[in-house]
């Protein structure tokens, strides 16, 4: 008895340039955690290249030096103190003595943890920990960050926290590579982005490449039922609205013109014209709807 | 040199890791407390025998239930321990940080063998060493005997370590490899009847009787048999500072080593392509 091949990524192509932030998307099970473990050389493609800064011997020391990894919800050793976990990740890469003090340091000030450096990782928060992930990923000052859902189940502020963290190392030249569902944080922080789907990346690119300006949006003043019964009825959405003001979607057969001379008739105030973008997440879910229905 | 230095850097590190974690294992230390107990408690179960009896008949008793407890706890943790130290970083996703490193997979299970190797020294050790003082205490002389015996203890140990970890390479958790631990040692603790059944065999001139005898010979080169390292007929019935009789302790040495050898290998084989 045999089971059946599932090929858990076709045709994979993907190029990460450096420097950038890379956001690497897709529903549960789509391939994203396959694609990360084939580029630590913790599973191997059936066929296909993986390159990592030039150099095709992904699982040798010289590549493995500038890459750190943060996988999703590792767990540290409770008895361990902050600065244990470093030490004993940064000896892995053949740091001894002052370099090694160094680095410990280093990293615990970018994450922001000196103050808890000797604690006991059983008092550390959730944010704590991902914090301490991500300072073991950056122990040996690595060149690419692959990071798995970096920010998922922590709160708001620990979020904050992180993805300030990410943003100055992009800054400071490093290329990361980050695999997450938190859609909002990836088009905050990513300068391209990749959809999977079933094991295939439907989309590749760069935010602006990607997500459709397709609508203006009006931001008036002065607004009343009656003027927005007759807006409705004459083709416009209302949004967001507060009271007197709402925002008003230009769409359909309307021109941005038109909108703005309805106003003017209906003596609304104008306080701003504004293109809207769509959002990742409104892409996400063209993107994989589109895939399934084809699939199907 | 500085090469086979650093190669071995890798491996040192994470054996002292996970020596670390592992000695704060709770199931280890309770398994360890017990034996502590029953090595203790032996000599309260000797005052309840009958003052009439043998007169060295206490020391006997201690001797055996101390020597019974060592190998019993000693290899209890033996297998526990080989068993998890792999499947345990699997599952909680340690093995993601380090295999990213700059570490082989060979250095990685070096250092967790070694790990692992270095928590049953030191159990054993302990216990070894808590009955070393006992029986000094009682008899006045140095049981140097009783250190043999914990030495080949120790090869035993090796031996059913190396195949339990071969398994638990295999395996995602760690319950198979401990269930496949005892049956190693058990297996090996029976590789002597092996001998009797190729006695036995081909007695009728059938040839299902004559297949049991080949399958027993072949079963009885392969498997080590655990029985080789066992000094506790001579710990208990002889003197403390006998030297060990009917064993030649370096072939059995070499007999334990190339064994954990093979068992290594063996995970070696299994874990340096799987997928993690």
């Amino acid at each position: 008895m045999r089971g059946q091949d599932v090929h858990a990524l076709k045709d994979l192509n993907i190029e990460i340039h450096e420097g950038e932030i890379f956001g690497y998307l897709g529903p549960n099970g789509s391939g994203k955690t396959t694609t990360i473990k084939m580029l630590l050389g913790l599973i191997f493609p059936t066929n296909g290249i993986i390159e990592i800064l030039g150099n095709r011997s992904i699982s040798s020391a010289a590549v493995k030096k500038d890459i750190g990894y943060l996988p999703e919800g590792a767990y540290y050793p409770d008895f361990l103190r902050g600065e244990e976990i470093l030490s004993y990740y940064g000896k892995l890469y053949g740091l001894r003595g002052a370099d090694l003090k160094r680095r410990i340091n280093e990293t615990l000030e970018m994450v922001g943890m000196q103050h808890a450096r000797r604690r006991l990782l059983r008092g550390y928060s959730k944010g704590m920990r991902q914090r301490i992930g991500l300072a073991q990923a950056l122990i040996s000052d690595p060149r690419i960050l692959i990071l798995d859902e970096p920010t998922t189940g922590l709160d708001p502020i620990a979020r904050k926290e992180i993805r300030d963290i990410l943003l100055r190392l992009r800054a400071q030249g490093k290329t990361l590579f980050i695999s997450s569902h938190e859609l909002l944080e990836v088009e905050m922080m990513s300068d391209r982005v990749g959809i999977l789907f079933n094991g295939v990346l439907q989309t590749i690119g760069s935010m602006e490449e990607l997500l459709i300006k397709r609508e203006m949006t009006v931001d008036v003043d002065g607004l009343t039922d009656e003027v927005a019964t007759s807006l409705t009825e004459r083709g416009v959405s209302i949004e967001d609205r507060t009271g007197a003001r709402a925002q008003l979607r230009v769409g359909g057969s309307l021109s941005i013109f038109d909108v703005i001379e309805l106003c003017k008739e209906k003596a609304l105030q104008i306080h701003s014209v504004t293109p809207r973008r769509e959002t990742l997440e409104e892409l996400f879910v063209r993107v994989v709807g589109a895939a399934e229905a084809a699939r199907s | 040199m500085n090469a086979l230095t650093n190669y071995f850097r890798g491996p040192f590190y994470i054996a002292l890791y996970t020596y670390r974690e592992g000695m704060r294992r709770k199931l280890l230390i309770g398994f360890l407390v017990l034996s502590l107990l029953v090595i203790f408690g032996s000599s309260f179960i000797a005052t309840f025998l009958d003052p009439s009896a043998e007169t060295d008949i206490d020391l006997k008793l201690i001797k055996d239930i101390c020597v019974s407890a060592i190998a019993i706890f000693g290899v209890l943790i033996a297998v526990y321990i080989s068993a998890s130290v792999v499947p345990n970083e699997v599952e909680n996703k340690v093995i993601y940080t380090v295999l990213s490193k700059p570490v082989g997979r060979m250095q990685y299970l070096l250092g967790k063998f070694m790990g692992a190797q270095f928590i049953i020294m030191v159990n054993l050790a302990i216990m070894g060493g808590l009955f070393f003082m006992a029986l000094y205490m009682r008899e006045g002389v140095m049981p140097t005997l009783l250190l043999w015996s914990i030495l080949l203890t120790y090869f035993e140990f090796l031996i059913v370590s190396s195949f339990t970890f071969a398994v638990s390479c295999a395996a995602t958790t760690s319950l198979v490899p401990i269930l496949g631990g005892l049956f190693i040692y058990i297996t090996g603790n029976l590789t002597e009847y092996l001998k009797d059944v190729e006695h036995r065999a081909g007695q009728t001139g059938e040839w299902f009787d004559a297949m049991i005898g080949h399958i027993a010979t072949g079963l009885h080169a392969v498997l080590p048999n655990l029985q080789n390292f066992s000094l506790k007929m001579q710990i208990v019935t002889g003197q403390p500072n006998d030297p060990p009789a009917d064993v030649l302790i370096p072939n059995l040495l070499l007999y334990g080593f190339l064994y954990g050898l093979a068992g290594f290998l063996c995970a070696y084989i299994i874990f340096w392509r799987k997928e993690v």
